[in-house]
């Protein structure tokens, strides 16, 4: 792993470590219900001030607190076309499925590609620490996927364009 | 051209059919291929031994060839497929460019028949192949002389034209890509760069000099804007006089016809491809958040616990028939009654539930009173 997406993503872990105490809380507005105050931002009491990590201006990653839920928002590198449509391909996939992750949302929050939303119901299933070791790895894989499908694509493109050549000889 | 066989695998289903004579009645067989191609097949019993096959395709370049009838130099290539099967009938049927009249009771027999029914079958791609062979080899002399290097264009596919241009040392064939969406844009513009590079590489010193570029080529100026209006911009193969010499003219007529389907095809394989891989990535994803439960743990502890499990599995099998043996004796001892003298007597009397009379039922007592009156 690169030294400086090593510093990132432990940025990011420490952050969340930081962030995710979560707790019960039942709406202010509504009674009887529970909502999650990130999404709705009702009350202002009720949030933590939000931090957004850069990696570079590609690349970073915005996590939103509030008293009983934490969104996290990331933005992936995507440095020519192809790395562009794969990754708008690649994360559209993983939204489209997003009831096999619990913890994914279904749209993004404007300016990044992928958002997590984890409620304090979340943390009561879930062990916290491997919470956490789920996002940082989810990081890890996506960047390791697009650059391995990237790859892939190209050596594709370049067998086929020899078994082409050859017919000619 | 759509398919990379040279035989419609359509028509060859039905001449087969027709060949081995399955069904003794008359047939009329319409097919249309690709869009623009069509097929006529007629079989009579009256006439078991021809068939009639009639061929509807596209001229290749209307401003080349004048009249819409094929050349002489087709017809002998659609001849040479099997001199003693294939006949072209004169006139050929009304709305079609060529009959041919096939008779079965000629063909040769066992693996030879199918050989030759595949060959009948590929008979459009003679004819679209032997239009660009002539063209190659018969392009106006004059032109090149005088420098006018004017650009043939040639559809088989309205959506697919190419041109052809002829040089002094060398014959351009210029593709102007289009595709329907940016994904597959993307993709081809990868493949053609690759392209680009394996061309110009010394594996592929022998293959034809490619070029792809965004813009048109300068030879194609003059040319109809909605023919040069591209997403995918312009590939050019320059083809040189090795690559036309005997029988590599056929191979490279083949795969300049079939350009269109080969880039279309790598496209929508790699597409493919890259669902498989996310669908894989998906997997390994949602298995690492599966592990992120509390149940886990307690899981694991209560596979532990199992230890007598590991122990059963290690018995030979003798062991486990002595086991099983002597369980059924203590089951059988278990069961059996214990004899006790006047057990029996005992349990009857003081063991046993005394009968008392129902509220709902009662007893007829007139025959009992009987009884003690006598």
């Amino acid at each position: 792993m690169a030294n400086s997406l090593r510093l990132y993503l432990t940025c990011i872990r420490n952050t969340l470590e930081a962030a995710m105490c979560l707790q019960n809380f039942p709406c202010q507005e509504v009674e009887r219900h529970n909502k999650p105050e990130v999404e709705l931002k009702t009350s202002p009491e009720l949030l933590l001030n939000p931090v957004t990590i850069c990696r570079n201006e590609a690349e970073k990653c915005l996590i939103e607190t509030s008293i009983n839920s934490l969104r996290i928002s990331l933005k992936v590198k995507q440095s020519d076309e192809l790395e562009n449509i794969l990754t708008k391909k690649f994360l559209r996939f993983l939204s489209m499925r997003a009831e096999a992750f619990q913890v994914l949302r279904r749209k993004p929050v404007q300016g990044y590609d992928i958002s997590f939303l984890i409620t304090n119901y979340h943390c009561e299933d879930m062990q916290k620490q491997k919470l956490i070791d789920f996002i940082v790895q989810f990081m890890e894989d996506i960047d390791k996927e697009i650059s391995e499908l990237k790859l892939s694509v190209n050596t594709r493109g370049r067998l086929v364009a020899t078994e082409f050549l050859k017919q000619f000889i | 051209m759509a398919c990379f066989e040279h035989a419609s695998p359509a028509l060859k289903e039905i001449l087969l059919r027709l060949y081995r004579g399955e069904r003794a009645i008359d047939t009329d067989h319409h097919l249309h291929e690709f869009g623009s191609v069509e097929y006529y097949i007629q079989s009579l019993v009256s006439d078991p031994d021809h068939t009639y096959l009639s061929i509807s395709t596209p001229i290749l370049s209307q401003a080349f060839l004048i009249s819409t009838r094929l050349s002489r130099y087709t017809i002998e290539k659609v001849k040479a497929i099997s001199a003693e099967v294939v006949e072209i009938v004169e006139p050929p049927k009304e709305g079609y460019q060529l009959t041919l009249q096939l008779n079965f009771a000629r063909m040769p027999r066992g693996k030879e028949s199918i050989k030759t029914i595949t060959d009948i079958a590929a008979v459009q791609g003679v004819i679209l192949s032997s239009q660009l062979e002539e063209m190659l080899m018969n392009v106006n002399s004059q032109d090149v002389a005088q420098g006018m290097y004017k650009p043939i264009k040639l559809v088989y596919h309205p959506r697919e034209p190419f041109y052809i241009i002829k040089q002094p040392q060398k014959i351009t064939a210029v593709f102007p890509m289009r595709f329907k969406e940016k994904t597959d844009v993307i993709i081809a513009t990868t493949f053609f760069q690759e392209l680009m590079d394996v061309a110009n590489s010394k594996a592929c010193a022998k293959a034809p000099h490619c070029i792809w570029s965004p813009i048109p080529p300068p030879e194609l100026r003059g040319e109809a804007i909605e023919d040069l209006s591209t997403n995918g911009g312009f590939v050019s193969f320059d083809i040189t006089s090795r690559h036309i010499e005997g029988k590599r003219l056929d191979k490279t007529v083949w795969n300049l016809l079939n350009f269109y389907a080969f880039v279309k095809n790598h496209v929508k394989s790699t597409r493919g491809f890259i669902q498989r891989r996310m669908r894989t990535c998906l997997k390994s994803l949602v298995e690492v958040l599966q592990k992120t439960g509390f149940q886990d743990d307690q899981q694991i502890k209560e596979v532990k616990g199992y230890k007598r499990m590991k122990k059963l599995v290690n018995f030979t099998k003798f062991m486990i028939l002595s086991y099983r043996s002597d369980f059924t004796s203590k089951l059988k001892r278990i069961r059996s009654r214990l004899k006790i003298h006047g057990f029996n007597r005992f349990r009857r009397k003081w063991l046993t539930f005394p009968n008392f009379s129902s509220k709902t039922k009662y007893r007829k007592l007139e025959k009992d009173i009987s009884l003690q009156h006598n």
